[in-house]
């Protein structure tokens, strides 16, 4: 840490005690990320990357406006200069401002939160980092016929100081672990195949060093690289109507594009509609729409240990809880902050979070569990007559209004009378959000269920990028067109 | 607001602290307010100093980066320390060979716009009434994003480099929106907000809005297409990731390799990178320091080259072309200053040579699903209109498209003799509309 609690303390008080003689509300919040990076690339390390950002802001809500201004100059003047400028800022929003913002009330909490880990990261020699890249990369280099393979390793510390007027001071240590490899070969000017673990983007937990071993990468790169080498004489993915299978990865990102995104009350009241575009899940269908089939059951919960959302509270002081968002294929909930949450007349879902001390919180996805079935993966495909099996993200889209998607694997496998048969290569599909999800015939069981990371989500203007989560095993849909 | 003499001071205090062979310091920073409105209120309101030092170490080909957010002597010192702590720790990379040195002068140019700088979030708020004022007849919403910065570079190194830029820019982009779906989308981007006409941006929109308004759906199939500004940038953004740069073209991932010298787009298309563009004016250099070169990157349809950095350059025993990101990144030198060359039609003229056809104004979620063949997807957003008999002449669904951008750049007869500057991912680009056939477009299932 670059400053000391007390330090952090100080100028928590200064802010709100300049602020709150003018606002109705103010919150104050202090982060100091540390991150580390390492990479290998086609057997070259690449240099060693660490980061270090700390910096503060201040959010006040005056006459029912918004202002918020941030900084990561630390002096007596700076401090005294945000506060005036947010100030300022909300001052100037109350002039296009009808409606007065009202924030969904939550309790003051004195609290401390940190992720629990073994091992950590920053604990951990850069050289031994080194060396397990180079074990990674010394099981690619046995197939000479790939083009390309990496590996990395991405380890971050976020410390976050909160506190607001309504008397909640909360400091929050968490720490998240990242690692993947992927393995490319070209098979002409105009083809290229990728084949990735344990994702595209690898995989992300909160937790310490430990997880690492956990992802299996080791035990998986023999298999990649087979798998890329015979995609060069893999047949073309199948066009029709058919059933698919999806892997967990590729099941996460379908609940994160198509149920997560959706369900961002902020979006849905239209605060995303000149980006990432608005949401079919609007109020009205609130306790109505039949969003999915019946064996899908999703809920919120940055409580749940170990995934790349999880936390104490989010960065506006509320705590971290389990919450419903579809039951029995029902839409029952919204992924909410307090201002968005109050316009329902609802508790914020404790959803609201900023990627950093320089921006304001927005509604994010947070840990969304998808709660696993019954079925194993192999009973699922000895169900199937003709489908294909889909694995490992390669491309994604979805429309402005989140129904109309299209979405790419790395691989696929027809399936066959129950069986699992030939390799595919550049797969895709594509369907309308709900009745995609309504096609949803089997879930897959607990022992195959994976709580899966994504680093890198995009939304808001200036734009920032949250890490989310999504858990997820294998998932059936009927009737899906594909390619 | 930061001074040039009060950086580079800082910046070079760093090197008493270096053991190593070799020392950069790069900071990268900026002034930024944003004004975000929806329901045709504001909703979020910012205004943000954020700065970023990154030190570069290099001992005996080993090489250490380090960043941190602190501006002062002590946080320079500690971050150099850091990097060439990490340096040690790295194995030496034989294709390294040095740092750039300074040469070249830059061109005294106003870049930087007092009236942008120190635009007040007053200002930018009755921009947003007069946006959210001009469709309220019509029963229309307003939603957008009214941002005023000012970016800030800095580079120092132990061979003698110290260079430094600000520059301004204002961008407003909006939706004018209804309940029954309909949408209208305008941005406008100027280094001077004065510039900026804030009032024909929101006209735009409410006329896209109000004409989208009970819209039709059309069949599946190629249709010869007129795409705006912002529609050709957003493909020639994804263009330029999946070839434009020097890194993906080492690694075969690059639509380009093997390409250089053939045609591989129509005779009328001719993309540099070219930041001195007189519409332009982007970062004269590069984040090692190197004056950016003009780098034609197809001419008249042929494949001519790609970016380098100092490092990429050493490989490909070329010279630099002042195309470095931060050192920090691990994409490679990436051009970030695309100016596409005009045409001869008007607007007018090209739907004009329309017998059927649709009019796009911009899409939404371009993302790759064959690199090297330059194929995206995506949908299209805020104004889909049907052309009938050489005049649009109805709203129609949105529609997903399913396209090889350098197929779409090779059949484009026409392209409009005004270009409009349209900024994405901190590209910005210099565009005009095109007209091309046999666009893949596919109906959107919803």
């Amino acid at each position: 840490m670059t400053m000391e609690l007390k330090d952090i303390q100080f100028i928590a008080d200064l802010v709100l005690l300049r602020a709150k003689k003018q606002c109705q509300y103010v919150d104050f919040r202090f982060e100091e990320i540390e991150s580390e990076g390492l990479s290998i690339d086609t057997g070259t390390l690449a240099p060693i990357d660490e980061s270090t950002s700390v910096g503060y802001c201040v959010r006040v809500l005056k006459n029912g406006a918004w202002g918020f201004a941030a900084s990561c100059v630390m002096d007596l003047g700076e401090y005294e200069r945000v506060v005036d400028t947010a100030i300022a800022i909300a001052e100037a929003s109350k002039l296009v401002a009808p409606a007065p913002v009202t924030l969904a009330p939550v309790e003051s909490y004195f609290d401390s939160y940190a992720t629990q880990v073994k091992i950590d990261p920053f604990n951990i020699s850069l050289a031994e980092k080194q060396d397990l890249l180079r074990s990674w990369e010394a099981l690619f280099a046995k197939y000479p016929d790939l083009n390309s393979s990496s590996g990395f390793l991405d380890f971050r510390k976020i410390y976050k100081y909160f506190k607001s007027s309504e008397g909640s001071e909360i400091d929050q240590t968490l720490r998240h672990c990242g690692a993947g490899v992927s393995c490319g070969i070209v098979k002409s000017r105009r083809e290229r195949f990728e084949r990735s673990f344990p994702s595209s983007s690898g995989q992300y937990v909160s937790g310490g060093y430990e997880a690492i071993a956990t992802f299996g990468i080791e035990d998986n790169i023999e298999r990649l690289a087979t798998e890329a080498v015979a995609m060069q004489t893999a047949k073309p993915c199948p066009t029709g109507e058919m059933t698919i299978i999806l892997s967990p990865d590729m099941a996460s990102l379908q609940i994160h594009e198509s149920i997560g995104h959706p369900l961002e009350l902020d979006r849905v009241f239209g605060a995303e509609r000149n980006f990432s575009g608005v949401s079919f899940a609007t109020p009205d269908k609130l306790d109505k729409l039949q969003y999915a089939s019946e064996i899908v059951n999703v809920y919120s919960d940055p409580s749940f240990p170990g995934g790349l959302a999880t936390y104490g509270y989010d960065d506006e002081g509320v705590k971290a809880a389990r919450m419903p968002l579809i039951e029995q294929g029902k839409l029952v909930g919204y992924l909410s902050s307090r201002e968005t949450a109050a316009r329902l007349g609802r508790p914020s879902t404790g959803a609201a979070r900023a990627d950093g001390w320089s921006n304001v919180p927005i509604c994010r996805i947070t840990n969304l569990i998808l709660e696993p079935g019954s079925k194993s993966f192999a009973e699922m495909v000895s169900e199937v007559e003709n489908g294909i099996y889909l694995e490992t993200v390669a491309s994604w889209s979805i429309d402005d209004n989140r129904e109309n998607f299209q979405m790419g694997t790395e691989i696929g496998w027809e399936i066959k009378n129950g069986k699992l048969g030939d390799m595919v290569n550049a797969p895709s599909y594509s369907g309308s959000t709900v009745e995609f999800w309504n096609s949803c015939s089997s879930v897959g069981s607990r022992d195959e269920w994976v709580l899966w990371g994504t680093p890198n989500c995009g939304k808001g203007q200036p734009g920032q990028n949250a890490r989310t989560a999504q858990g997820a095993a294998y998932l059936r849909f009927e009737k899906v067109k594909v390619g | 607001m930061l001074e040039r003499d009060q950086i580079i001071e800082v910046l070079k205090t760093g090197f008493a602290k270096s053991n190593a062979d070799q020392t950069e310091l790069l900071l990268t920073g900026e002034d930024f307010s944003l004004t975000r409105f929806s329901e045709s209120q504001i909703r979020d309101n910012l205004s943000r100093s954020e700065y970023t030092i990154y030190a570069r170490a290099i001992k005996d080909k080993q090489i250490g980066i380090a960043t941190t957010t602190g501006l002062t002597e002590e946080s320079v010192a500690k971050v150099v320390d850091q990097a060439c702590k990490i340096a040690k720790l790295a194995e030496p990379d034989p294709k390294f060979v040095s740092l750039p040195k300074m040469e070249g002068e830059l061109k005294p140019e106003t870049t930087s716009y007092p009236q942008t700088a120190d635009c007040t979030p007053k200002r930018r708020a009755e921009g947003v009434k007069t946006v959210a004022d001009a469709g309220r007849d019509e029963k229309l919403e307003a939603s957008g994003a009214f941002e005023t910065t000012t970016d800030y570079v800095a580079v120092v190194n132990s061979l003698g480099m110290e260079r430094f830029w600000n520059g301004t820019a204002a961008q407003l982009s909006l939706t004018i929106s209804g309940e029954t779906g309909e949408s209208g989308w305008a941005l406008g981007y100027n280094r001077n907000i004065d510039d900026m006409n804030i009032p024909l941006l929101a006209g735009t929109a409410v006329d896209k809005a109000v004409h989208s308004r009970n819209p039709v759906s059309i069949e599946s199939g190629q249709y010869t297409v007129i795409l705006e500004p912002a529609a050709v940038g957003q493909l020639l953004l994804f263009l330029s990731f999946m070839g434009f740069g020097c890194k993906t073209f080492l690694q075969h991932r690059s639509f380009m390799v093997g390409k250089i010298g053939a045609q591989i787009a129509g005779e009328n298309i001719t993309i540099i990178e070219d930041a001195f563009n007189p519409e332009l004016r982007g970062q004269p250099f590069d984040y090692e320091g190197v004056l950016r070169q003009r780098v034609p990157l197809i001419e008249k349809g042929i494949a001519k080259g790609v970016v380098y950095d100092s490092y990429y350059a050493n490989i490909m025993g070329a010279e630099s072309t002042g195309h470095a990101l931060p050192p920090d990144n691990q994409f490679g030198p990436y051009p970030k200053n695309l100016v596409m060359s005009p045409g001869e039609s008007t607007l007018e003229e090209m739907v004009g040579s329309i017998e059927r056809g649709v009019y796009i104004t911009h899409f939404w979620y371009i993302n790759y699903l064959n690199p090297m063949q330059t194929m995206v997807t995506g949908t299209t957003r805020d104004g889909t209109f049907l052309i009938e008999n050489g005049k649009v002449s109805k709203p129609i669904n949105n529609m997903r498209i399913a396209q090889s951008i350098l197929e779409a750049f090779s059949n484009a007869p026409m392209l409009s003799k005004t270009r409009t500057l349209y900024p994405q991912y901190s590209v910005v680009m210099l565009v005009p509309a095109m007209k091309v056939e046999g666009f893949n477009l596919e109906q959107a299932e919803a």
